[in-house]
């Protein structure tokens, strides 16, 4: 009995130990997770005086300055405008593509050749990377005249559909195509049935390559400053903030304010919608 | 598929529809994946600078010249030591935190919350602050520490600069491996944990025989990933040391850049892009082989 005892008690104490360390160990992480963060926003709170006098103080007050000077200054709507509306054009394209490809991939890959075909033309994509054909591209679409916000919503499009078919072709695969039969025997035209029925069936699918794509897009930077940086009035977010970068790099102050501005935004979406965008990005990964 | 009314019509007309159907991306990914791709390897053995209007079919002689430039074996090899750190690093790190995420009950949706924010955030930002805490801040801390290597900017240093990079890079890097690393312990059944334990399995063993099993699948997807993004990385050099001090930090993705956009180098940039797209292939055959391999075993 005793003995037993004395067990459990040497266990609940290792235990112990062992949850201490473990959250030393969170702490510690969301520590360095965390820092950056709070550099950023105070240093954008701050004149330059305050912060040359003490960089890790908190204000001392709340000075607005540096934001006005972002947005008004700088055109930051402008950017953010423009990042908005390529990314919504771009993914309400892909969504409407993508599902319909792979849609019709699925449903006619054993039968038909040309089907076939497309898929491992199409996934050839996945192994190439952006880098190997951005040199040709950007010449390319410059003799198009393809050089700007619409060139570039066609190309999200493009290099986004090799990982979205994917995805979306091995989910519809696994949704038995029963019903959207039954609904073709009674007279429903192939349109209706992809509509109406498959549609709904593959919401979940849908909401991964939403989110991939909206984050992918709104984040890039590789490819908008191939297409569009010889335009300011185009640039997106990532652009302008590489950009303000080299105009002033004296104003640190006025930097991080931009940095935080820009941040704003995708935390936001992010709050709201975390479990999508978590279930959505992990997905992505383990799928392709 | 359709049975019911035997209508020859209707079949015909449904095999268009479904033809139709592939026909927008598959018109897109011709356009601007395919064409670009031929035409860049027709480019690659002409002598083009990008501008002139005469050139000449010159052969494998840019793969060659490109093959000897010590540049790009420089950035050949900065890329490969920054592949295998990055892979080494993120797996270890996320596999720890999700380790300990896996334990803890209290506060443990907020601390999975935080650490995946550095996800959803694009990396030029990530490394714009980081560029600005590497030369206004670790500086400061390395002083106050009495921290010889961290006291001036880990940036400006060509030996350090690349361990910069790639901390900024681990800083992002490891959120969604943590969560797909905490989906895998997850998915180990507790009941083996208890038997083990009353079997006398110590905490290495069971952590040896009962968790790396079950995460072999998500080890393989994590690996890949890093490899895939070590061997491209672009936007955080870009962001922070454009390829300096020196060539300290020229990936082969900025490589491709400077020659094709600022050197007039431009049939050879294609070279040195052909040359990366081998690589990459023969590694990810290499790593798909080798994991698919190692789940057999792992059952």
């Amino acid at each position: 009995m005793k003995l037993e005892e004395q067990g459990r008690e040497v266990k609940r104490k290792s235990i112990n130990i062992g949850n201490v360390f473990t959250y030393a160990l969170l702490v510690i992480g969301l520590i360095i997770i965390l820092f950056p963060f709070y550099i950023t926003i105070i240093t954008s709170f701050k004149t330059t005086e305050e912060s040359a006098a003490n960089f890790f103080a908190f204000p001392k007050s709340f000075y607005l300055e540096n934001f006005k000077a972002v947005v008004h200054k700088a055109n930051y709507f402008t950017y953010f405008s423009n990042s908005i509306i390529i990314t919504i054009v771009a993914v309400l394209f892909i969504l409407l593509f993508t599902p319909m490809c792979s849609y019709a991939i699925s449903r006619n890959m054993n039968r038909s050749k040309y089907h076939k075909f497309v898929y491992y033309y199409l996934l050839l994509g996945i192994f190439v990377p952006f880098q190997v054909v951005m040199v040709p591209l950007v010449k390319y679409t410059g003799s198009l005249h393809l050089n700007n916000q619409f060139g570039l919503v066609l190309l999200h499009i493009t290099f986004a559909s090799s990982q979205a078919v994917f995805l979306l072709v091995n989910y519809i695969r696994s949704v038995p195509s029963d019903l959207e039969s039954a609904a073709l025997i009674d007279g429903c035209t192939i349109q209706g049935a992809y509509w109406k029925i498959v549609l709904p069936l593959i919401k979940p699918m849908l909401m991964t390559v939403l989110v991939l794509n909206t984050m992918w897009i709104w984040n890039d930077f590789q490819m908008s400053l191939l297409i569009l940086n010889k335009s300011p009035n185009t640039w997106t977010i990532p652009l302008f903030q590489y950009n303000f970068k080299s105009q002033y790099t004296f104003d640190y102050n006025m930097a991080f304010a931009s940095y935080l501005i820009a941040m704003i935004p995708i935390i936001i979406v992010y709050a709201l919608m975390q479990k999508y965008i978590v279930s959505g990005l992990t997905q992505g990964a383990v799928k392709s | 598929m359709y049975r019911g009314s035997n209508n020859n019509k209707r079949v015909c007309k449904d095999k268009w529809v479904m033809i139709m159907f592939t026909l927008p991306i598959v018109f897109l990914y011709s356009f601007f994946f395919l064409i670009p791709m031929l035409m860049g390897f027709y480019y690659s053995l002409t002598d083009w600078n990008g501008i002139s209007e005469n050139y000449k079919i010159i052969g494998f002689k840019n793969y060659i010249e490109v093959i000897k430039n010590s540049r790009f074996r420089n950035a050949i090899w900065f890329n490969i030591r920054y592949m295998v750190l990055l892979v080494i690093f993120v797996v270890i790190i996320s596999l720890i935190i999700a380790m300990a995420l896996n334990r803890t009950k209290v506060c443990s949706t907020l601390f999975r919350s935080i650490y995946f924010v550095p996800a959803v955030l694009s990396l030029v930002t990530v490394a714009l602050i980081w560029n600005e805490l590497f030369y206004r801040v670790v500086p400061v801390l390395g002083q106050k520490l009495k921290i010889d290597w961290l006291s001036s900017s880990l940036l400006g240093n060509p030996k350090t600069a690349m361990y910069a990079i790639l901390a900024v890079n681990i800083w992002q890097g490891c959120s969604i491996p943590t969560v797909l690393f905490l989906a895998g312990l997850q998915s180990v059944p507790t009941e083996l944990y208890e038997a083990a334990t009353v079997d006398g399995a110590g905490r290495w063993e069971r952590f040896k025989n009962i968790t790396v099993p079950f995460l072999i699948p998500v080890l393989n997807m994590v690996i890949i990933t890093q490899i895939k993004s070590g061997l491209t990385v672009f936007d955080y050099i870009k962001a922070m040391t454009d390829g300096g001090p020196g060539n300290a930090t020229e990936a082969v993705g900025l490589l491709i850049y400077k020659y094709a956009m600022q050197e007039n180098k431009y049939s050879q940039s294609i070279a040195v892009a052909m040359i990366l797209f081998v690589i990459v292939g023969i590694i990810s055959i290499v790593t798909l082989r080798t994991t698919s391999d190692k789940q057999v075993e792992g059952g």
